[in-house]
């Protein structure tokens, strides 16, 4: 059973860059939602985007991991203060 | 009441929750062609809107595709549906050839548009108002 954690983990080291949050919305250690922001994903399309995340997982969902819900952002430009 | 807009009557493989039919399994012919396969893409082809499901949108079996049933509703868009849970194949040939893992999968004029996480967005952004007109 995969932890948020480990998702997290295993998030970050597929997509170079990314900053990944990762809940058990349900504390059943199936159904997540993750947040991912990453510079990887500027100029995909959101479908492109989750399939990024959703390949991370490949087999696991739909098995072990019933829901992944997902919000996919590129890095927003801060303005320096 | 019913968002369904009318379809075809012709034989449908397809658990399409706007004709009532009951599914027919198809047996896995020998040939190499595929027929559930080729029927999902014959469906996206056809309908302008259509969502594959978890239920029918009178009773959703899951709550993401309730929610992309709502989210269609709120936008009044007439949609074709297909019940995804009749025949575990229908998932598997969708998820085949969308690359797409999970459901709901909305798809409007042959593309998909995303799960229920990019429809919900794009609602609210009111981007989906725009992709489905």
């Amino acid at each position: 059973m995969p932890s948020p954690q480990d998702m997290k983990q295993r998030i970050e080291a597929a997509i170079p860059g990314a900053h990944a949050e990762v809940e058990d919305y349900t504390g059943g250690g199936d159904h997540f939602r993750a947040t991912v922001t990453a510079q990887a994903f500027d100029g995909l399309s959101r479908v492109e985007q989750h399939r990024r995340v959703y390949e991370v997982f490949a087999d696991e969902i739909g098995g072990p991991i019933h829901a992944l819900a997902l919000t996919t952002q590129v890095p927003s430009t801060v303005p320096s203060n | 009441m019913s968002t369904q807009p009318s379809t075809p009557t012709q034989p449908e493989p397809l658990p399409m929750s706007s004709t009532q039919s009951t599914p027919t399994p198809t047996p896995t012919p020998s040939d190499g062609s595929n027929p559930i396969r080729e029927a999902i893409a014959g469906a996206i082809a056809e309908h302008d809107v259509i969502l594959f499901m978890k239920g029918t949108p009178e009773a959703p079996a899951c709550g993401f595709s309730a929610r992309t049933v709502a989210v269609l509703q709120a936008l009044e868009v007439p949609f074709a549906a297909v019940d995804v849970l009749p025949d575990p194949r229908i998932r598997q040939e969708l998820s085949a050839l969308s690359n797409w893992p999970t459901i709901p999968q909305l798809f409007a004029s042959g593309e998909l548009i995303g799960g229920c996480d990019i429809v919900t967005e794009m609602y609210e952004s009111g981007e989906l108002a725009q992709a489905l007109s």
